[in-house]
Order: C-alpha cells, then sequence, then structure tokens
C-alpha cells in the first residue's frame, strides 16, 4: 500500500515538471519532503531532497532538453533511504537517485516520441481529437512517472539494506562525500551565473554571510 | 475583441497550464497551443464550423515558446482571431515571437529565477531553518514569480495583439534577468557558506572532504556544464566501489 501511494506521489510529480503547470512541486526539495512525509519520516525525505536539490540545481525542465528526471528520482530515493537505518543508506539512496534520475529522463523520451504519433497532423481540425489526444498524453505521462516511481522504489527498497549495514565510511565521511557533488553544480552555476571574476564581490558576501548564518543560527 | 467573454478568456488562461501536456518532438508546443486555443475558437467560429477546423489546423502546426510566456503568443493570437485577421497574418505572426519567447523565458526563469529561489530554499535549510520552512518559502516565492508572470504574459499579448514585441521590449525582460542572477550569485554564495558551515556541512566533515569539496567547485567553475554527468557518474561510482568493499571486508 505505502509502495503505490509513493508510486502514485512520483506520477503526480513527474507531471508537474513539464506537462501540468510547473508550479516546481517536482523539484526534489519539495518531492523529498513531500515522500517523507509519506513514508513517516519527514527529515530523513528533506535532507535527501536537499542533497538531490543541490546535485540538481543546474539542470532545469527546459521543454526540448535531455535531462534526468527529478521528482520520480527524488522519490526513489527518499523510499529507498527509508528501508533501512544505517548510515550507508543515505549514500546508497543517493547513488540510485542519481542512476534512476536517467532511467526517467530515458521514459520522458520515449513519451515525447509517442506523443508524436498521438498528437493530431496539423491537416487535421478536429476539436474533439484534439481535445482528447491531449488528455491522453497528460494520463500517459502520469502512468508514466507512476511506473517508473513504482519500480524505481520497489528495487532501491529491496537491493538497499544488504549493502547499508556494511558501509564503511561514518557520517562526516558520507557527507563529505555526498557534498562533493553538489560542489561540482554549486560551481557550475556560478560560471553560469557571470563566472567568478564578475560576480565575485557578491558571491564573497553571500559565503560570509552564509558562515556567519550558519555559526549563529 | 468583444465576441470573447471574461469565462472564455479565463478558461482559455487556465489550459495554458497545460500548453506542455502532449510536447512532442515533432510539433513541439503545437498541440498543446491549440489545445488552450479550443474554448476561445469554439465561441469565435460559433456559426462556422469549417472556420473553426482551419483556424485548429493553423494553430496544431510546430510552435514553441517559453511555457511562462507562451500567453504571450497566446492572448495576441486570441486577438488576432478575434479581429479577424488573415490566417496567414496569424501564422507569421506565431513563427516571429517563437524564438524570442523561448530565450527570453529560457535565460529569465531556467537560468536566473529558477536557481535563485531553489538556493533560497537551500540556504534556509542549511542555516538550519525548520524543513517545512525551507520547502513553503521556496514554492511561495517562487509561484509568485511564475503565477505573475504568466498572468502578465497573458494580458500584455491580449492587449498587444500583433503589436505586442512593443510591450515586451517595454518591459526589460534581459534587466529583470540581470538583476535575478546578480541576486542569485549572492544565494549561492549564502547556500555554499551555509552547506560549508552548518549541519550536514563540510567542516564536520573534516578537512579532507572540505578540500576535495572546494576542489570540485574549482572544477565546476572552470569546466561548466560538461563536468555535470562526469562528476555524478563518479560519485555514483565511488558509492558503489565503498558499498561492495564493505560487503566484502
Amino acid at each position: 500500500m505505502e509502495l503505490l501511494l509513493v508510486a502514485f506521489a512520483g506520477g503526480v510529480l513527474a507531471l508537474d515538471a513539464t506537462s501540468v503547470g510547473q508550479f516546481m512541486v517536482s523539484r526534489p526539495l519539495v518531492a523529498g519532503a513531500l515522500a517523507g512525509w509519506i513514508l513517516g519520516e519527514p527529515g530523513t525525505g528533506l535532507l535527501v531532497g536537499a542533497l538531490l536539490e543541490a546535485y540538481l540545481l543546474v539542470l532545469v525542465p527546459s521543454g526540448g532538453s535531455h535531462y534526468p528526471e527529478g521528482a520520480t528520482a527524488t522519490v526513489v530515493a527518499v523510499a529507498a533511504v527509508t528501508a533501512s537505518e544505517a548510515t550507508g543508506a543515505l549514500p546508497l539512496g543517493i547513488a540510485a537517485g542519481l542512476v534512476w534520475g536517467q532511467v526517467g529522463g530515458l521514459t520522458i523520451n520515449v513519451q515525447r516520441r509517442l506523443n508524436g504519433r498521438i498528437v493530431p497532423e496539423p491537416d487535421a481540425g478536429d476539436p474533439g481529437r484534439v481535445a482528447a489526444a491531449h488528455v491522453l498524453a497528460i494520463a500517459l505521462d502520469f502512468l508514466r512517472g507512476a511506473s517508473v516511481t513504482l519500480v524505481g522504489a520497489w528495487a532501491g527498497r529491496w537491493a538497499l539494506p544488504t549493502f547499508a549495514d556494511s558501509w564503511p565510511l561514518g557520517a562526516g565521511g558520507t557527507n563529505g562525500l555526498l557534498l562533493m557533488g553538489g560542489a561540482v553544480s554549486a560551481g557550475i552555476l556560478l560560471r553560469s551565473l557571470g563566472g567568478f571574476r564578475r560576480r565575485r564581490i557578491l558571491f564573497a558576501a553571500g559565503l560570509a554571510l552564509g558562515l556567519v548564518g550558519a555559526r549563529v543560527l | 475583441m468583444a465576441t470573447l467573454d471574461r469565462w472564455t478568456l479565463a478558461s482559455a488562461f487556465a489550459r495554458s497550464f497545460l500548453i506542455q501536456g502532449s510536447w512532442n518532438y515533432r510539433t513541439m508546443l503545437g498541440s498543446g497551443f491549440a489545445f488552450a486555443m479550443l474554448p476561445a475558437l469554439r465561441v469565435l467560429f460559433r456559426e462556422s464550423p469549417a472556420a473553426l477546423e482551419a483556424s485548429l489546423r493553423r494553430h496544431l502546426e510546430h510552435f514553441n515558446a517559453h511555457p511562462y510566456l507562451s500567453g504571450v503568443a497566446l492572448g495576441a493570437v486570441l486577438r488576432m482571431e478575434g479581429d479577424g485577421e488573415d490566417g496567414e497574418a496569424v501564422r507569421r505572426f506565431k513563427t516571429a515571437v517563437r524564438g524570442p519567447l523561448g530565450g527570453l523565458g529560457d535565460a529569465l526563469v531556467w537560468a536566473a529565477w529558477l536557481p535563485a529561489v531553489s538556493l533560497i530554499g537551500l540556504a534556509l535549510y542549511w542555516l538550519g531553518a525548520p524543513g517545512w520552512v525551507a520547502v513553503l518559502a521556496f514554492l511561495a516565492i517562487y509561484n509568485v514569480g511564475h503565477v505573475g508572470l504568466r498572468v502578465w504574459s497573458f494580458k500584455v499579448g491580449l492587449g498587444g495583439g500583433r503589436g505586442v514585441a512593443r510591450s515586451l521590449g517595454a518591459a526589460a525582460l534581459t534587466r529583470w534577468t540581470e538583476r535575478i542572477r546578480a541576486a542569485a550569485a549572492l544565494l549561492l554564495g549564502l547556500f555554499v557558506g551555509a552547506a560549508f558551515e552548518g549541519e550536514p556541512g563540510l567542516v564536520a566533515a573534516g578537512p579532507a572532504w572540505a578540500a576535495l569539496a572546494a576542489a570540485a567547485f574549482v572544477g565546476g567553475l572552470l569546466v561548466g556544464h560538461r563536468l555535470w554527468r562526469p562528476a555524478a557518474v563518479a560519485v555514483v561510482a565511488a558509492v558503489a566501489l565503498l558499498a561492495t568493499w564493505g560487503l566484502a571486508s
């Protein structure tokens, strides 16, 4: 039952990424919190979501681009991490999310090719067909997201406990390893925001605020 | 435009939130655009099914734009169709605006607004704010900009019709994009500082991990987007190797 709820959430969140609304509830930060809440571990869900958000910060749901699917990846990662209480659950879940994001991205491409067959040719001007094809494409996207999430969450919850218990790093090293990947995205983002030379004063001011803020708060 | 009432316009606007629902590599937003136009076209061509079909055919053709700014084209085309403008003029207008609406929207929303607001959420999380505060702050701030931009773009399109380019120019979207990008640089610094010092953070992980993360940051800064995939593969490979090693030992 829990897995079906998670799959349903994955389907709804996958819709938000492109097909319906784009209110960004599909971003990892939100998807992680929601999946964690469904699975009874909101704190874990939020941590997974925040880490994956840091990774996927530089990848955007631009219409025609190929990108990993963050929403289903995050739900799968949270489902996997909550299957074990060992320290190793977090890195394994994040890795599973990163891999599953690619799988989700591939299914998006398949869905878009399928949509090309579903939508009427421009020389067909039947209003009923236009509306029906559009609604069908949205329904298929929901099913795609839900299926990707269901398979990933089931596999993650089944496989992760085998490896999580024997994870060799402590909590500090594990967080260090995971934050290193996020640091690459942060560097890429600074480059795309104008580069270090152009943004150094603003970046340095923010850095100082962040360092002081984290100590004080 | 007198023939389109508020309800019909609201219906077209609401459908613009689904405009990417049937996104495909053949017509891209084309069928979504036609879907959003449908309630208005049904009203405008109530007396002539043949004219409705002809208009629908035009809108099923290839079209692309940023989804949040597609309202500019949608509103303007509704105005043109309502004013009884020639079908070829409508087609030429859509061809002319699709590039600018895509480029402006990608730069403003995907490359500036989304990362800036995501960084607010991330910084709040790493600064120790309650999780729901980080999530709600992200969603509320992001969607004020998102929905506001959609409403503005639809209104601008409806008001400007085929002359909408003047309103777009006056709105100075490029200047807004630059301001948001500057703010995002400050927020990125805030997030990096918080992730360094906060919890879970790099200080707690130890100096070796902090040095490696600094090197990864510089790598991303120097190489750019090309480094994202190799970095993700490296993290997954490191996790897989460590897990296998742990299991074997």
